[in-house]
């Protein structure tokens, strides 16, 4: 480090200038820091639209969200598993998660988009018509679901914010059993 | 710096395991063959040597990395074997376990190296080197470790390192020689095979080009064609206008004279311009033809280069038999030989591990079930000693792996009990197996035939698991048996994994792949060759009567659509894996092509009759079936299909049946749609948008038309518009379907003269199919 500072202070700005540049530095990203941790309870979300519902589901679980093309349905698959899709060389299975969640199917809805979910153990594709937002929510404001708000069994819920945003718990989704499909014939 | 310095001891330590279990695996399959005594006493002093340096190159490295505890034990080893050398030292049964156990001690102590050994561990091992000290009795220790025959055990540790690979290196060239093979990381290496692999797909990917430039090229044929009708015209219209020749704009002449003399000018300059593309064009399609070529070429050099070098011997999976062997024949109180030949076979490193498993097991297997005790073996009349052969050998562009026992051979009857006692077949069901169906079943997971279940087997998933593995590496297996004679379950292994040959089918609009290696044959026949026996179909294919099935019905498709196509020509893939073999009925069979094989990803774990998936060059993925799942699925439906097919004979007879375009931009409203409208009995097409429309509804006559409004390039509004304005379609009805719900849009749709607007958010499925039912 000091070297190549030596080096490059050939081009003017003297050592103590570059001290002085750097220390403010350290000191703007230090405070934002200091600033993270004193709201550390924040939960940063990502907002989508299924079948004019608004949904959340925490980031750390969304590996990517990808436009949907070209779907493969597969056969003798449960009726949530769509099919899979080609993610630049490998495959990524695609469910509906209002099939899986039992929602009465209100409508119809331009489900085009993909987002990927994830932990390190499981991996898959879920529908979406849009998203909405990527934002950070305290997660102070989340409130326990009223049974007659959503047609989403209690367990895959984390909670409900005041604007009825019905955040999902990722980790349960991807943890769920249920949703693997082991079926021999 | 003292991470560093952690680090490097620790990728140090990886490293001696690696080595340390090499030597290991040299002691242990020496000590076996010397407990044998079956060599002369020139070859048995060469083994003893070969123990002994093993031993010594051991303790060598364990020094080297600070392993006290694994050095003590094998300087005791050593002591041994010096005084075998000078053959101080009787051989017995007792002290060969003794060595055994040793072995297994370090193996032990070696899987976690590097972690703090337990106190149980400490005082076992103390035991052993008292039990081995004793054993050398009144040799002094000392005297042997007089003459190490590699006074530097770092020299000793270079050269012992490619012993793998290459045992010819003699001990003793100058260590300064670099070594003709190198040890890489398996990792690294499988990394770089899969980047190669990749590389199929732009291998595909650009022949796919090439087919793609090459249709657009005969396009011009069309335009030659018309170019040709039309250019007569030109040369009479030039002259009739100007019948000096001269098209130059004059003062004299008129304005319209002077735009046609324009329009017949660019006229000619097109035509040339067109020429000129066409040449281009295809010139450009040869350097593309050439260009694929040599990628093609270079890719399957490289990628069999590349699995040459993950090609490994079997050797390296089956030394582990001959001590399994052993240990358990031990436990169980059985006399019990193994042979094993072939070794030096070389298959995809994948390959081997995958099959470590189930070959433990079906070793495992004959030893538990398979061979009697010395005493029954005795009163049929048989050499007390049993017999385990595994084998290895070519067999065309695979590999064939025998496992062999000379034991009591597997009771056809007892695997009918066992069927009956799981109960997912029906009594008479079983009753009508043959003994080759039969022994089909024990590779189906709940069977036993082992009236007890024991700590090795005898809980009826080993086999079902065998077969799993064998059949997810695109390999086959089988058993044959004889009653009291032995049992043979022979496994046909691909020598490389991943890329497999397939026929490529298509089912309605879905294309799937079946594994070459299970598609006996293709064929196509004419509807009057199904004849119907016991209320099944079957065809005659060589002689050999053969049940017929539908694709489609086996993967619970349900497609009208595709048995009405079924006209008077059947298109047959016949598939045979495990003693099975079937006729499947496609709508069509487009041909056998190179695919690489692909998980399905972690969600869908197992899908019934799917093994995975390909990515197709047109970047299309397509399911690659199981061709076991299919064949087991198709003998399940078979049994209550044959009374649907009157049915849906019938079914077929109806009168002209409705055509419907669909035209939605988003992949999934369009596919529910399509399903919605298809299962209630309409022909239904597809489009993107509305530009698409146009060209499908230009093409084809539709009885309506169902359309989403927002779409790209042209929307639902233009393109109702559109409709209207084409006296050929004026009448046609169309539905719009959107999501814009306000009273504008709605009147903006009606201004447009769509026939019915339903809006997304309103959806109701009996409501679509009543406003199309009223409207045509």
């Amino acid at each position: 480090m000091m070297n190549r500072n030596a080096m490059s202070g050939i081009g003017k700005p003297g050592e103590d200038d570059q001290r002085r540049i750097l220390k403010a530095r350290t000191v703007a990203l230090a405070e934002e820091l200091v600033e993270d941790g004193a709201e550390g309870d924040q939960l940063e979300i990502v907002e989508f639209l299924l079948a004019d519902e608004r949904y959340a589901i925490e980031s750390a679980y969304i590996g990517e969200v990808y436009p949907l093309k070209d779907l493969t349905p597969l056969p003798c698959t449960p009726s949530f598993v769509l099919g899979v899709i080609n993610v630049r060389g490998k495959l990524l299975s695609i469910i509906d998660l209002r099939i899986f969640f039992e929602i009465a199917n209100k409508g119809l809805s331009d489900l085009n988009r993909v987002i990927v979910l994830q932990n390190g153990t499981m991996e898959f594709g879920i529908l979406a018509d849009a998203i909405i937002d990527a934002r950070w929510i305290p997660r102070a404001t989340l409130l326990p679901s009223l049974p007659t708000l959503t047609e989403i069994r209690a367990e895959y819920l984390m909670g409900v914010t005041h604007e009825r945003l019905i955040v999902l718990d990722g980790s349960k989704i991807l943890s769920d059993r249920n949703l693997v499909v082991h079926d021999e014939v | 710096m003292i991470d560093q310095d952690a680090d490097f001891l620790k990728r140090l330590l990886v490293t001696f395991a690696g080595e340390a279990q090499e030597h290991l695996q040299g002691l242990c399959s020496g000590l076996l063959k010397l407990e044998k005594n079956e060599e002369t006493p020139e070859n048995r002093a060469k083994l003893v040597e070969t123990i002994y340096r093993e031993a010594h190159s051991l303790k060598g490295a364990s020094r080297a990395v600070n392993q006290v505890e694994i050095e003590a034990l094998c300087q005791s080893l050593e002591d041994i074997f010096a005084a075998f050398k000078k053959n101080a030292l009787q051989s017995s049964a007792g002290l060969f376990d003794l060595l055994q156990e040793v072995v297994d001690f370090l193996g032990h102590v070696l899987t976690d190296v590097g972690t703090a050994r337990t106190h149980e561990d400490k005082i076992r091992q103390r035991q052993l080197i008292k039990q081995l000290e004793e054993a050398v009795g009144t040799e002094p220790p000392q005297e042997a470790t007089l003459v190490p025959p590699h006074p530097d055990p770092t020299i000793q540790r270079d050269t012992a390192a490619p012993r793998v690979t290459d045992s010819s290196i003699q001990k003793g060239t100058a260590p300064s020689v670099m070594p003709d093979t190198v040890r890489v990381s398996t990792a690294r290496l499988t990394s770089v095979l899969l980047q190669t692999e990749e590389m199929l797909s732009a291998k595909l990917a650009s022949s796919q080009r090439v087919l793609d430039m090459r249709s657009a090229s005969a396009v011009f044929s069309t335009w030659n064609k018309e170019w040709a009708r039309v250019q007569p015209l030109l040369h009479e219209i030039g002259p009739a206008i100007f019948p000096d020749g001269d098209r130059r704009q004059s003062p004299g002449s008129t304005d319209i004279k002077n735009a046609l003399a324009r329009v017949l000018d660019f006229m000619d300059w097109n035509s040339t311009f067109i020429k000129s593309l066409e040449t281009r064009l295809k010139s450009e399609v040869m350097s593309a033809e050439q260009d694929d070529r040599i990628v093609g070429s270079m890719v399957n050099n490289l990628l069999s280069d590349m699995k040459k070098v993950l090609m490994f011997p079997f050797s390296s999976l089956l030394e582990i038999l001959p001590k399994i062997v052993r240990d358990l024949s031990r436990e169980n109180g059985k006399k019990i030989e193994m042979t094993i030949c072939g070794g030096d076979i070389e298959i995809d490193r994948r390959i081997l591990e995958e099959m470590k498993d189930p070959l433990v097991h079906l070793v495992r297997n004959c030893i538990d079930h398979g061979i009697e005790s010395s005493l029954l073996r005795q009163e049929k009349g048989k050499p007390p000693c049993g017999t385990i052969r595994v084998a290895v050998s070519p067999l065309d562009d695979k590999v064939e792996l025998t496992v062999t026992d000379d034991g009591g051979g597997i009771s056809t009857e007892a695997v009918r009990t066992a069927l009956l006692k799981l109960g997912t077949l029906s009594r008479a069901t079983v009753a009508e197996l043959g003994s080759n169906e039969l022994l089909g079943h024990i590779f189906h997971s709940g069977i036993t035939t082992s009236p007890i279940i024991t700590e090795i087997s005898g809980r009826g998933l080993g086999l079902a698991i065998v077969r799993e593995k064998v059949e997810n590496m695109g390999g086959t297996i089988n058993v044959e048996t004889a009653l009291d004679s032995g049992t043979t379950f022979r496994m046909l292994l691909p020598l490389t994994v991943a890329t497999l040959r397939g026929v490529l089918v298509r089912l309605g609009e879905q294309l799937f792949v079946l594994p070459a290696m299970h598609v006996v044959r293709v064929v196509r026949i004419k509807t009057e060759e199904v004849k119907t026996v016991e209320n099944r179909e079957t065809i005659s294919i060589d002689g050999e009567v053969v049940s017929l099935t539908r694709l489609a019905d086996v993967l619970e498709l349900s497609s009208p659509r595709a048995k009405k196509n079924a006209c008077n020509l059947q298109h047959l893939v016949i598939l045979a894996a495990a003693n099975l073999r079937i006729a499947f009925q496609v709508d069509e069979v487009l041909g056998e092509l190179e695919v690489l094989q692909k998980g399905l990803g972690r969600q869908l774990s197992r899908v019934r009759n799917v093994a995975g998936a390909t990515i197709l060059g047109n970047g299309r993925v397509a399911p690659i079936l199981n061709v076991t799942d299919l064949l087991k699925s198709a003998v399940k439906i078979a049994t209550y299909s044959s009374g649907r097919n009157a049915e849906t004979d019938r079914a077929e007879h109806e009168v002209r049946v409705s055509s419907v375009l669909v035209v939605e931009d988003s992949i999934t409203t369009r596919t529910l749609l399509k399903n919605i409208l298809e299962s209630t009995g309409y022909n239904v097409v597809t489009a993107v948008d509305g530009m698409d429309a146009c060209t499908k509804l230009e093409k084809g006559r539709f009885d309506i038309v169902i359309s989403d409004v927002e779409m790209p390039r042209m929307n639902g509004f233009d393109l109702t518009a559109r409709i209207r304005s084409d006296k050929n379609m004026s009448e046609l009805p169309v539905v719009l379907v959107t999501a814009l719900a306000s009273r504008e849009d709605r009147e903006r749709g009606i201004d447009v003269g769509a026939s019915a607007y339903i809006v997304k958010g309103n959806f109701d499925q009996s409501n679509l199919l009543e406003v199309i039912k009223s409207l045509i």
